[in-house]
């Protein structure tokens, strides 16, 4: 239920949680308890699979324990244990919240509460072009990433697989400059005068 | 690279956060300013590029792999106020579509890897290239150097804001950065090769397409004052990098290394593997941490140097045509 909320609610929502999750001390054990609860109330109001949540926790366990671990590590295991909690506690429940935002807010609903929040339009047309694009250049990596696997007959060195995948990224450049060069062409056959121009409330009245 | 939420106390990343308001606030101003209806596809387009770049994996050792951060590369391509716009939003979206990284520690990982990463890297290449020349040599050469002195900074940064954030009592704070600094030098090489082969492979196969260098370095003579200042910014955040281990808070040195002598009595039961090895790591006298991090420093400072010699040297000379294609 919590997908039908208005999307300031949603916003807020969310950066209540994180700051909560954020500013009340470990040591306070039942009360970063409540804030638990909530978050996980949140996932079970807004019917996210619990697995689905678990599998990118696992995903993205892993950097922050690396993070966290390296403090009390590099005191040689003798103080940080503290910190090293806080940061697992914090970095835990504001990831699970901007989950949850993140599968409640869909992206266009998110670029429309910006834009009530008076974020200046060119950022907004900057972020909503490379939204579009950012899965068309993905689709082309990975082609080039399975053109390049198959005409690859052995195991390359560590340069050469360096310098094969820095030319990956260089020669994606070249066409992510190009394909730029041709929307800027389609834009200015279509109209194109340097003002963005945003369809109202279409995306606020949807469901 | 990325600040999680809860890394940082809530006054420093209210800080961090307004200086990056203000710098990308700044940005775009500039951003309008310039003739504007070609920047806007553009910049949109750079940014999906660096947040797809950041994909391909750099293998180093077996399970451990590095990726672009992608700063430099984008104020070289696009100019530093689009670029430090691109890695803005690049930022943004991660959080907002995949939750990497934390929403209050948004502002500083935009200062860290936007701010820093185009307008000081920008800054930085540019200097150097006052050395080195406008050629094709001095753009390679200026990004290498700009890559690896940009992370360092931002390493530098995040080490006095993580100080700033927890009380001193807490943690020995010099051998936090001990560890941050000798890691971040690994990634600031990683981003340095990575960032050297890309422009050189662009500067081969469309050289006109890097043409920013030239006609952003005939700028007013305040602009250009401006820019020194901020290139001296980062090389001195960078070398603050090198010189942060030493911001030793309460414990001196000799009571630090009891500390660690003593870990036998009471720590080996829980994590065994990786504390003996801390533990036999041999003590000569107290100050061999700072000398290590110097090593590291002067080894990074030269392996950086060495590679954009050889970048520099791998290109080949530039043709007749390529300053005037720049100059346009």
């Amino acid at each position: 239920m919590c997908h039908r909320w208005p999307p300031f609610a949603k916003l807020f929502a969310a950066i209540a949680m994180i700051l909560a999750a954020t500013c009340v001390p470990i040591t306070h054990g039942p009360l970063v308890g409540i804030v638990a609860c909530v978050i996980f109330f949140a996932h079970t109001l807004a019917r996210i699979p619990l697995a689905y949540v678990g599998r990118r926790l696992l995903f993205f366990w892993p950097t922050l324990f690396l993070m966290a671990i390296s403090l009390p590590l590099s005191q040689a295991g003798q103080k940080g244990w503290l910190l090293f909690v806080t940061i697992l506690v914090r970095g835990t429940l504001s990831f699970s919240t901007a989950l949850w935002l993140v599968n409640v807010m869909p992206f266009d609903q998110l670029l429309a509460t910006l834009r009530r929040l008076r974020v200046p339009d060119v950022l907004l047309a900057i972020l909503s072009l490379m939204y579009r694009f950012l899965f068309v250049l993905w689709d082309e990596l990975d082609r080039m990433r399975i053109a390049r696997s198959a005409r690859l007959f052995r195991k390359p060195s560590l340069w050469e697989t360096w310098r094969s995948a820095a030319h990956l990224v260089g020669r994606l450049l070249i066409r992510a400059l190009d394909r730029a060069d041709r929307i800027h062409g389609a834009m200015l056959s279509r109209g194109w005068d340097g003002r963005s121009r945003w369809i109202e409330q279409l995306r606020e009245d949807r469901p | 690279m990325h600040i999680q939420d809860g890394v940082l106390s809530p006054v420093v990343c209210a800080a961090t956060g307004a200086i990056s308001l203000g710098a990308v606030g700044y940005s775009v101003h500039r951003l309008k300013q310039s003739v504007g209806d070609r920047t806007i596809p553009l910049t949109g387009m750079m940014a999906a590029l660096v947040f797809a770049g950041q994909m391909v994996n750099f293998p180093i050792g077996a399970p451990v792999s590095g990726h672009l951060l992608g700063g430099v590369l984008a104020a070289t391509v696009v100019g530093p106020w689009a670029g430090c716009v691109a890695m803005t939003l690049v930022l943004f979206v991660q959080w907002a579509l995949f939750s990497d990284g934390g929403l209050f520690a948004l502002g500083a990982n935009v200062l860290h890897m936007a701010v820093i990463g185009s307008w000081g890297g920008h800054a930085v290449r540019l200097f150097v290239q006052r050395f080195i020349g406008d050629s094709r040599k001095g753009i390679v050469v200026g990004s290498v150097v700009a890559a690896w002195a940009s992370v360092m900074a931002a390493a530098a940064l995040f080490c006095l804001e993580f100080r700033l954030s927890w009380p001193p009592s807490e943690i020995d704070f010099s051998k936090v950065f001990t560890l941050m600094v000798s890691f971040h030098s690994l990634i600031g090489l990683g981003e340095a090769l990575i960032t050297g082969v890309a422009i050189s492979f662009v500067l081969n196969q469309r050289p006109e397409l890097i043409s920013g260098s030239r006609r952003l370095s005939r700028g007013s003579s305040v602009e250009t004052i401006t820019r020194t200042l901020v290139a001296g910014l980062v090389i001195a955040l960078t070398i603050a990098a090198f010189l942060s281990p030493f911001a030793s808070n309460d414990a001196d040195g000799l009571e630090a290394v009891l500390a660690m002598l003593n870990i036998d009595l009471n720590f080996t039961g829980s994590v065994p593997g990786l504390l003996e090895d801390y533990d036999k790591v041999p003590v000569p006298f107290a100050a061999w941490q700072s000398i290590a991090v110097s090593f590291a420093g002067i080894g990074g400072t030269l392996a950086v140097f060495v590679l954009a010699w050889l970048l520099g040297k791998a290109l080949p000379a530039a043709p007749p045509s390529l300053s005037e294609a720049a100059g346009e």
